[in-house]
Formats: structure tokens, sequence, C-alpha cells
């Protein structure tokens, strides 16, 4: 099950895209976010659209690696499109404009996950959430947070299997509620023991959540030269 | 090092441990052997001030953990026996950093103790790695290897070589050694295994939350091992 998440994984590379400012990259997720949810003529889309071919040319991510990371959301694409099909057909195009732009909001995500490595992302929210201190919120927290959950979730997954197989071994059928509900109850009490474990540990190796980050960031060229070509992005939509 | 004193330990209604009075000398390799459920890690994670005593007092260095956590923490490291839940950050370098981090180091002294750790383990290669890529071995290197950059002047051991094949225990088993003879490093060996009281010098046995014995090893007998239901 592990292999199978595959969604935007990083890759080493040395793209424009790559050598950008961690920071930058999680605020044009934001701005390209909305961006994509703006856009409305057919004009806008054009545009929109070949502004983010250029984006994923410059991330040097190909055209296979691009499809492979989408296939997880093709169930959703056809999902959506059944829906309009079935019940308002009249609306068809105006369906297919929403699934386009959900597809180019997955794609602005999945380059960043693509061309970031954890470490960057992390220090980068880290550094971003540094205001949300007025409300008692602790970047180092939150940092902290994201980098447990990325090394428990794929724990959690091996946990899974191991618990299925288990199970299975002893004849259990996971078409019954009862089993499926010992399964998620297992895992649940397994991931509960890690936690408290996870805790201890992180006390005994005087875990402090007033520290600041001790990674040190700083734009560049490259980030500079990006934010005038979403500036003028954003001129010739609006 | 560290001293306990009438030491009671209480979990709901349950006591844990009842009325532990022990002494870890400075420098010693010291093993704590009980039977499953005689209050062993209990008992190992107050040396950490991660549990306090209900009655009585745990002193570390000559400090209550009870007045002062932090010194505690600072002068006991704890590999723990779940040592894959130990692990707090994806990337190798970074998990070993989290202790200083915490120390509030500066990032050159971070870097240098890091590099420092990684070339006496002998894990160099493994720096940039994802632990959840590694064996097991490994992680439980990468988990010693984040106590050890700490420095303290005493390392608990709670069942170290549990998940481990021969070759690893081994390796474990010699390492833990070489801290003790060749840096001084204070031991404390948590086990139910027999065998690794070959290494220890000092022993401590519990039965049911009770010392039943707690000196040098040359003192002990088989029939406080069989009290203590090591053996039949």
């Amino acid at each position: 099950m592990i292999k199978r998440l595959t969604f935007g994984q990083y890759r080493c590379k040395d793209s424009f895209l790559h050598s950008l400012d961690a920071r930058i990259k999680i605020i044009y997720v934001v701005v390209l976010g909305i961006l994509s949810f703006g856009i409305k003529s057919k004009f806008e889309i054009v545009v929109f659209s070949l502004f983010m071919a250029c984006i994923v040319l410059l991330s040097k991510m190909s055209f296979k690696e691009l499809i492979k990371n989408l296939r997880p959301f093709y169930f959703v694409f056809i999902f959506l499109l059944l829906m309009y099909l079935i019940f308002s057909r009249d609306q068809i195009i105006l369906g297919l404009r929403y699934i386009w732009r959900f597809l180019l909001l997955i794609i602005i995500s999945m380059l960043l996950t693509y061309t970031t490595t954890i470490q960057e992302l992390i220090a980068a929210i880290e550094k971003l959430s540094k205001p949300l201190k007025v409300f008692k919120i602790k970047p180092r927290n939150m940092a902290v947070m994201i980098s447990v959950a990325v090394r428990f979730i794929p724990l959690m997954f091996i946990r899974f299997e191991r618990t299925r197989e288990a199970m299975a071994s002893r004849l259990a059928d996971f078409r019954k509620i009862r089993h499926i509900k010992l399964l998620v109850l297992n895992l649940l009490e397994k991931m509960l023991r890690s936690a408290s474990n996870l805790s201890d540990a992180m006390h005994s190796r005087l875990y402090n959540e007033d520290i600041e980050s001790r990674k040190f960031m700083k734009l560049k060229s490259c980030d500079y030269w990006s934010v005038a070509i979403i500036a003028i992005l954003i001129l010739i939509i609006y | 090092m560290i001293k306990t004193k009438n030491l009671y330990f209480k979990y709901e209604e349950d006591i844990i441990l009842k009325n532990i009075s022990i002494e870890i000398k400075e420098g010693s390799f010291t093993a704590i052997i009980g039977a499953n459920g005689s209050g062993k890690t209990t008992l190992a994670k107050h040396f950490n001030a991660l549990l306090m005593p209900a009655k009585g007092e745990v002193l570390v260095g000559g400090t209550s953990t009870k007045k002062d956590e932090l010194n505690a923490r600072k002068k006991v490291g704890f590999v723990f026996q779940n040592f894959e839940d130990q692990l707090v950050y994806p990337v190798v370098e970074e998990d070993i950093a989290f202790g200083l981090e915490n120390m509030e180091l500066g990032n050159e002294e971070i870097k240098k103790s890091v590099d420092e750790i990684l070339k006496e383990l002998n894990i160099t290669h493994l720096a940039k790695r994802n632990v959840n890529t590694l064996s097991m071995g490994q992680k439980q290197l990468i988990a010693l290897a984040g106590v050890l950059a700490m420095k303290p002047k005493c390392i608990v051991f709670d069942e170290p070589t549990t998940n481990l094949d021969e070759k690893n225990k081994k390796s474990i088993m010699g390492m833990i050694r070489s801290l003790n003879k060749k840096y001084r490093m204070t031991i404390i060996l948590i086990t139910n295994v027999l065998n690794d009281l070959r290494y220890a010098d000092e022993i401590v046995v519990l039965k049911n939350g009770i010392v039943i014995f707690s000196d040098k090893k040359s003192k002990l007998e088989s029939s406080v091992l069989k009290e203590a239901r090591l053996y039949d």
C-alpha cells in the first residue's frame, strides 16, 4: 500500500522550480490556488493553463510522471463528470471547466512537493507561521507536528498491513464489519501506544517548544524573478 | 550518580514500585533484571524524570527529579525499548540533532556534534536517509546516536536487543560495553535475559515492584534469580 502513495513525491532535479525558496513556493501554491478558482472566461482558462504548462516544464517533471501522479484522482474526475452527465447534462461545459480547474489545483500542489524536500517544507512552514505567535500558536510545535506526521504515516500503513496479514492468516474475513472494527481498533491502539512512546522520547530529549528554528533561509535572485513572473500573470488575467 | 530513596509508584490503584532504595554509582555498569511486569521500565523512567514518585524521591547528581526535571534529562539519556517510536524526524541527521536543538546550541555546534556522532558510530552514510527505510539495527543505532549527541553522563538502555538479530545484538551490546569501558559512561541496562548479566558489574533484581537484590554481581546467588522467576 505504501508503494502506491506516490502523489507528488520529491525528485532531486536541477530545475528553476527546485531552486526556488520553499517559503515562496508555499505562498505561490496559495496564490495560484485562489487564481485557479477565480478564472472564468475561456481566455483566462487558456492563459492560466499555458502558464501551468510552462511551470511543469520548468520543474522538469516528465509527462509520464505527471500522468502517474494524477492517477489517484482519475476516479474523482470521472465521478464528477458522471454527476454532471446524469444530473445537469445542459451544464456539461461548466462541469468540464470545474474539473479542469480542479486538475490545475492538484498540479499546483503536486509541483510543490515534487520540487521541495520535506525538510525545506517544514522549515518554510515554521518560518511562515511565525506571525501566528500572536495567537499563541508556536511555530516549533507546528513544524514538529508535520515532521511527526511525515515520519509516522508510512509507519501506520506498514502496521496496518502487518495487522491485516496477521488477522487474515487466522482466517479473518474483511467483509465482516466485526473484523474491520477489530482491525481498526487494533491499529488505533498501536498508534496511540506509539504516540505515548514518542511523547516520552521527546520529553527525555528535552523537547522545548519555545526555541526558534535553526534553519537559515535567504531569498535568491531566482525568487525575485519568479515574483515578477507571477505578477505579470495576474496582470494578464485581471 | 543516581539514588532512589524509599521510592513508591502507583498507577491508578495498583502499587507498581514499593519502597525502592538503590544507588547507581558513577561509571558503573548496572543491570536491572526482573521478569515481565516486575516494574523495571517504570523504575528506569524515574531516572529520566519521565515519571515522578508517588512517595520518596529520586536524586540525579544530588538533585531531586521533582525539583529539576531538566537536570535529570540532561544527565541521563534514555534509549527506549520501542526505539522505532523514539525517532522524531524523518531524516537521520535531523533526528540526531533534535535533542541538541532543544538544548539551544548554535547551528555550527549542532552540525559538528552530529557529524562526530555519525563518524563515531560508523553511520555517516546514513546521514541523509529517511528513517523509515532503515533496518531495525540501523534504527537502534540512530536512537542511540540521538541520545549520545546530547553527551549524557549516564544512559538507560531499556531491553536494547529485543527486536534485533544475533549479529545486531552482539554489535549493540559491544557498543554499550565500550561506552562504559572506554568513556567511563554510567550504563543502566534493563533486561530480562540472564545472559546480559555478564556485561554488568552491579545487579538490581526486581520482583513484583520490590528490590530483592542490589549489590555487586559477585554476590548474586542463583536462588535470588529463582525467586525472581527468571528461571525454574
